[in-house]
């Protein structure tokens, strides 16, 4: 899991990345699409679909003489699931700690 | 485990947590935040590491930060809204945040006279890069340790977005 987990942080890390993924907030689009005004070279762009792709990020598939790209639920879940554990592991203490000390007199 | 949200906008929602305590609202607030250096898992949530307390600066535009061995300090986030003891909102920005800080709002309900629920709201997710950030960040600071208080928390009485528990 942590492989995986490295592989979408890794992915993420690049700036031209974060924006091709963004771009995909809205729907599936073609490569074309996803590399117009970026200033890197459409080959660049696609290498780094392939790395988005590897990390679980982004799906592919082709229509006719495009390939469209969409982005992958499942990579984002799990960084979701690494904020959710992280807030449950802070709570759980807080609450630990509500419990261990006596309450304050209720009725002040 | 977590429900997927539908669809990559549904990814970006504000990640909510909610715990029931046995306190009076104003006791609960005050553990959470004036207090909040008792109880805070600083072993494993931590932005800097070594830390030795964390001050949480009770009025709005307070600080919140950790105090390391060494006598650094590293901030945390600072106070958007105060409002004891209902509501208080601060920005979260542990260790880095290369996109901006993200958000979180912690909501107080008195349920009786000794009980509050308490619920929090982690948002500002716009980015996809913010999101990466938090979780780089977490990962960094010891995601072994944060599993383990997650498995001892679904054993306890918790309650999630994702998981409404018994109707």
């Amino acid at each position: 899991m942590s492989t995986r987990y490295d592989a979408v942080l890794d992915a993420l890390g690049d700036r031209t990345r974060r924006t091709v993924l963004e771009r995909l907030r809205d729907g599936p689009l073609p490569v074309v699409a996803i590399a117009r005004d970026l200033p890197v070279s459409r080959p660049a762009v696609s290498q780094h679909l392939k790395v988005l792709k590897d990390a679980g990020l982004v799906v592919d598939r082709q229509e006719g003489t495009r390939r469209i790209y969409a982005i992958d639920p499942n990579g984002l879940a799990l960084l979701r699931a690494y904020v959710e554990a992280f807030w449950q592991g802070a709570l759980l203490r807080y609450a630990q700690a509500a419990a261990a000390r006596p309450p304050p007199d209720a009725a002040q | 485990m977590a429900q997927q949200p539908s669809g990559p906008g549904g990814l970006l929602e504000p990640v909510r947590q909610s715990v029931r305590v046995r306190r009076p609202i104003e006791a609960a607030f005050e553990l959470f935040t004036r207090d909040i250096g008792t109880w805070w898992p600083v072993g494993t949530h931590h932005a800097r590491g070594d830390v030795v307390g964390v001050v949480f600066e009770t009025r709005l535009g307070g600080r919140i930060y950790e105090r390391c061995r060494d006598g650094a300090e590293a901030d945390w986030g600072h106070v958007l809204a105060w409002e004891p003891p209902h509501r208080v909102v601060f920005t979260w920005a542990p260790g880095r945040s290369p996109g901006g800080p993200t958000e979180v709002e912690v909501r107080f309900t008195a349920e009786d006279p000794a009980t509050t629920r308490v619920d929090l709201e982690h948002r500002g997710w716009e980015r996809l890069g913010d999101l990466a950030a938090e979780t780089r960040s977490s990962y960094l600071n010891g995601w072994p340790g944060v599993m383990r208080l997650y498995a001892t928390a679904a054993g306890a009485a918790w309650r999630t977005e994702s998981d409404p528990g018994p109707a």
